[in-house]
């Protein structure tokens, strides 16, 4: 008996269903060209032979997969027709409602992308911005128009499909995404803006970001999603790629205001150059599951990374953030600070490691967790490892979890503040440290008003 | 007031033994002692693991995987590492069935 | 036989009759475990037919479980325990000649200034005779209160009921594989029972108990402390413990119920070539306090994470802890703090210290259940690293399912200070005198809740340690 024959007589792998399956990724794969269809192959391959995680798996121990997410009600979302390339600068008026008023607040950027369901449907990029050498485009139109850049950068020293089930998923079905390459040297002065819809329940949408700023290059990244309730569940999957050579200088902010009913999936690692600065803020707030992974290493020396996360949590949202800080060169310097309250049931997962390589002395490498809990049945996890190998560091980490400071809440109060407003604002103090650290142009009042919304229906 | 719903034949679950079900996604252990049919949440309230996999000892289940014990009777946590109890639903035998209660 | 062999081989006469004690049958298992060497255990030490059973069921758990894939690295244990005896009797056990024990060992009992017939004690060669008298007079003491303060053999044939009622209660056979492994081979170690009210001034020593079954590679040792009782009970030593056996599975439980007041330290050095792994745990019962003082040193691989379950309500647990990796040494060490009822608080302090390749690694759970309400828990982590290649891991695990409780952890991993070197070098001190300081300094919170004679042979270690730690 062959080998293949005998994995066709063994069980199916686990996460093959009806729509996720190898007929489905060669679908994909039909008219790209032969390096990235045999990249979504291999990316099966490795999804097929990597079981789905289980909370006996340390980094999976407090969100269970297996009982959260049902693979098999889901159908992938459709891709981009072919040769959509000319037709993607489509008016904003074809957009969903709740995209366009999104993006109506996001008029100050120095370009837009629109996607629904994982594929784009709008970008705008100034003329200006376009002759310095800027490339801001989807990543289907990317693999026609530069698939050099492509081939060494996507799914390669990022995120590879070997870095876990999901990661390899993503890599072997994704539909579209976005392709921003800055050359050495250019500037943007505003943010690029990225607003996703998901339009409905029963979709598994598979969507990447690949972020290439070359030496002394400077540039921010916002990327939203949102969607309203859904009617059923539905897996957004995203990837997250950003590379900042040299000296560059890199802000990437996500803000995830999905909806009751969605799994949000996110894997995210940053590479930070010599010198570089490479700063990430994840934003929780919806979502029924909320999953993000972020790596950041430090791959230079003098290289530098600040980690902010907020969320906030009430129904029975489920957040796990799981970060690590890789530092593999000397000198390099990390901060993370993630905050978060909980309300209703809510549960809150936070994961960190702290990893200073043999030889990377001269390390400052910081993490720090905080919780609030709001209510009753809220609950908080928190995990903030350090594995040091080398002497020569400044490193620490500090969580808490509490209730909220109990002093201010009275002090507001015999100033007149009724009982609750002035909750409101110690939350809001308490959060607000996280958004006083990265304050890029709209994301503050954004974030600031979703979470008022959410503490007055609590 | 819920509804009795039937788990199980008597004859899988005879005197001294147990036996894990599903009943309306809820995971239910059943243990007969001597006779008389308990039911319980087959879930141990330290790290989650099904005691349907342990052992029953008198009126006592054993959990595999880290030796916490519950009294299927009350659901109370006899020996650590578990320390909180375990729920408990209404059994009721018929005609050869074991019937459960789902409570709220 | 072994017997003739070891004591020709010894060579020194005063010990010929010292440590062999001609009436004690010698017996020891062969290599390796199965059920029958469970029974022959059993059978050698006369007990009731519960206790077999429950060494076998224990040997079929052992045998069930898989090794542990975290903490520190047993990829070699499962050929150790193969070849290791499981159950030897004390007067064999010491059956180990002086000129085997390493130099290294030898020097350091004479730097530390330890007396002679103490050295041969550490290094497994006989019983501490002239503690036996002053053992005596606080055992009258203690017997007229009511203490008991027995073997844990002795424990079990003299008070069964009272045994019976607690043992294996804290730490189950199914807890972990080496709890499994201790409860099916467990023989030595100590019983304790404090009588309601009770208030003991003078700490119970195992030290003092040496004589009647020396600390075994599987002790075990169950302590009830009852009500609104208090008392301090210390193990172990500071000095270098010698032993040719590679494997130390101890299980330790102690019950510490409503008001009372207990206090565990610890301290152990074992030789290097030495797999340490401990289940330590205590039940803390309403209004009790219980405080775990656990110093690892040496060892090859030590895992050990004293606990508090803090069921009652008020309960306060505590856990101090200093763990020194040296070269190819992984201390992998922390503490539990579990609050299930309301007004309960925990503090952990860690402190380690990684020289050389040495490694040290904190793991810890701070988990609050829902209900148990205004609990409060504080972990503090400091880890110094003395060389280039020494290496630190902090893992902490906080699980809270309680609005009105706090808790914090904070971890700081440091290097010994240039600044501070040279200062302390242009004031006359060597390199090496000024490591040591710092050190001192750096575990000096944890060093003054020792009591005074472990502290001070702990700083003279220190001093030892630090030498050839630079340059």
């Amino acid at each position: 008996m062959t080998e293949a024959s005998v994995i066709e007589t063994s069980a199916p792998a686990e996460g093959v269903t009806e729509t996720l399956n190898r007929e489905a990724v060669e679908r994909a794969a039909a008219q790209e060209p032969t390096w990235l269809a045999e990249r979504r192959a291999h990316a099966w391959d490795v999804y097929e032979r990597t079981p789905l995680p289980s909370t006996k798996l340390e980094e999976w121990r407090y969100t269970d997969v297996r009982r959260l997410l049902d693979l098999d009600a889901l159908t992938p979302a459709p891709r981009p027709e072919a040769g959509t390339g000319e037709a993607l600068l489509e008016g904003l008026d074809g957009l969903p409602a709740g995209l366009r008023a999104v993006m109506a607040e996001d008029r100050e950027a120095a370009g837009h992308v629109a996607i629904v369901d994982g594929c784009v449907r709008h970008v705008d990029l100034s003329d200006e911005l376009a002759r310095q050498g800027i490339v801001l485009t989807s990543l289907a139109r990317a693999v026609q128009l530069h698939p050099e850049l492509l081939e060494e950068h996507l799914a390669t020293h990022a995120v590879p499909p070997e870095e876990g089930k999901f990661q390899a998923l993503n890599a072997a079905l994704w539909a579209d995404g976005v392709f921003l390459y800055v050359p050495a040297g250019a500037s943007l002065d505003l943010p690029v803006r990225v607003s996703r819809w998901l339009s409905g329940g029963g979709l598994a949408v598979f969507s990447r970001t690949l972020i290439v700023a070359e030496a002394g290059a400077r540039v921010s990244f916002v990327d939203e999603i949102v969607s309203d309730d859904l009617d059923a569940q539905s897996l957004e999957s995203s990837v997250v790629e950003v590379i900042a050579r040299d000296g560059a200088q890199v802000q990437y902010v996500s803000l995830q205001r999905l909806g009751h009913r969605a799994f949000y999936q996110a894997a995210q690692r940053t590479l930070a150059g010599r010198d570089a600065t490479l700063d990430t803020l994840n934003v929780s707030l919806g979502a029924s599951v909320a999953r993000v992974d972020l790596n950041a290493r430090l791959l230079g020396p003098g290289a530098n990374s600040d980690m902010l996360g907020l969320y906030f949590g009430d129904g029975d949202q489920h957040f796990d953030h799981n970060t690590s800080q890789d530092h593999e060169a000397p000198n390099a310097h990390s901060d993370l600070l993630y905050k978060g309250a909980l309300d209703g049931h809510a549960h809150a997962v936070f994961r960190g490691i702290i990893r200073v390589h043999e030889g990377a002395q001269g390390t400052d490498a910081y993490q720090t967790n905080r919780n609030l809990i709001l209510s009753e049945h809220a609950r908080a996890d928190s995990l903030p490892n350090l594995e040091i190998e080398a002497d020569d560091v400044r490193c620490s980490h500090g969580a808490t979890v509490g209730q909220l400071d109990q002093e201010t809440l009275f002090y507001l109060m015999s100033r007149g503040i009724p009982q609750q407003p002035a909750e409101r604002l110690v939350v809001m103090g308490f959060l607000g440290e996280v958004l006083s650290r990265l304050p890029l142009g709209g994301v503050v009042d954004k974030v600031t008003r979703a979470i008022e919304v959410k503490l007055r229906h609590g | 007031m819920a509804e009795w719903v039937a788990a199980a034949d008597l004859t899988r679950c005879p005197p001294g033994n147990m036996l894990g079900v599903e009943v309306e996604g809820h995971p239910i252990l059943l243990a007969n002692v001597d006779g008389d049919v308990y039911a319980v949440e087959d879930r141990c309230s330290h790290e989650d693991y099904p005691l349907s996999d342990g052992e029953l000892e008198g009126t006592e289940v054993e959990c595999i995987y880290h030796g916490a014990r519950f009294d299927v009777c009350s659901g109370r946590a006899t020996c650590l590492p578990a320390i909180r109890p375990v729920k408990t639903y209404e059994v009721d035998v018929r005609d050869g069935t074991i019937y459960v209660r789902l409570g709220d | 036989m072994p017997q003739n062999e070891v004591i020709e081989g010894l060579g020194l006469d005063e010990y010929k009759y010292g440590f062999v004690d001609e009436e004690q049958h010698v017996f020891r298992t062969r290599p390796g475990l199965d059920e029958e060497i469970v029974r022959q255990i059993s059978a050698q030490k006369e007990e009731p037919e519960w206790m077999l059973e429950f060494r076998l069921k224990a040997l079929k758990i052992y045998e069930s479980k898989p090794m542990p894939t975290w903490g520190g690295d047993l990829s070699e244990l499962e050929d150790t325990l193969d070849q290791i005896y499981f159950y030897v009797r004390p007067s064999e056990r010491m059956g180990t000649s002086w000129d085997e024990v390493p130099e290294n060992i030898k020097r350091t009992y004479e730097r530390l200034g330890i007396p002679e017939a103490e050295q041969k004690v550490l290094a497994g060669l006989g019983a501490q005779y002239e503690s036996e008298m002053v053992y005596h007079s606080l055992k009258e003491e203690w017997e007229a209160q009511g203490v008991i303060f027995d073997s844990i053999e002795d424990g079990l044939r003299k008070h069964p009921e009272l045994f019976r009622k607690y043992f294996a209660t804290v730490v189950p056979p199914g807890d972990n594989k080496f709890a499994a492994l201790n409860s099916a081979v467990w023989s030595g170690g100590s019983f304790v029972y404090i009588p309601p009210g009770v208030e003991l001034d003078t700490p119970l020593q195992a030290y003092f108990r040496v004589n009647q079954e020396r600390m075994g590679q599987f002790e075990r040792t169950l302590i009830i402390a009852d009500e609104n009782s208090r008392a301090h009970y210390i193990e172990g030593c500071t000095a270098p413990v010698y032993s040719t056996e590679s494997f130390h599975s101890g299980v330790i439980e102690i019950v510490v119920l409503p008001g009372a007041h207990f206090r565990y330290t610890t301290i152990q050095n074992w030789s290097n070539n030495m797999y340490n792994l401990v289940t330590q745990r205590a039940l803390v019962h309403r209004g009790a306090a219980m405080e775990w003082l656990d110093g690892n040193l040496g060892s090859k691989l030590t895992m050990k994470y004293p606990s508090c379950y803090l069921v009652g309500e008020g309960a306060h647990g505590s856990i101090l802890s200093i763990a020194y990796a040296g070269d190819g040494q992984h201390q992998d060490t922390g503490g539990k703090v579990v609050h299930a009822a309301p007004n309960t608080s925990s503090t952990i302090v860690s402190k380690s210290i990684s020289k050389g390749h040495g490694r040290s690694s904190y793991r810890g759970l701070c988990k609050v259940y829902e209900g148990a309400v205004n609990s409060r828990s504080n972990v503090e982590c400091d880890a110094l690293l003395i060389n280039e290649t020494s290496r630190t891991d902090t893992y902490p695990y906080i699980e809270i399912e309680e609005k009105r409780a706090s808790v914090g952890h904070e971890a700081t991993v440091s290097k010994v200070g240039d600044e501070q070197l040279f200062y302390l070098m242009s004031r006359g001190m060597s390199e090496e005198e000024a490591m040591a300081l710092i050190v001192r300094g750096f575990i000096e919170p944890i060093a003054k809740e020792l009591p005074l004679e472990y502290a001070v042979e702990l700083n003279k270690l220190i001093e030892l340690e630090m030498e050839g730690s630079v340059g």
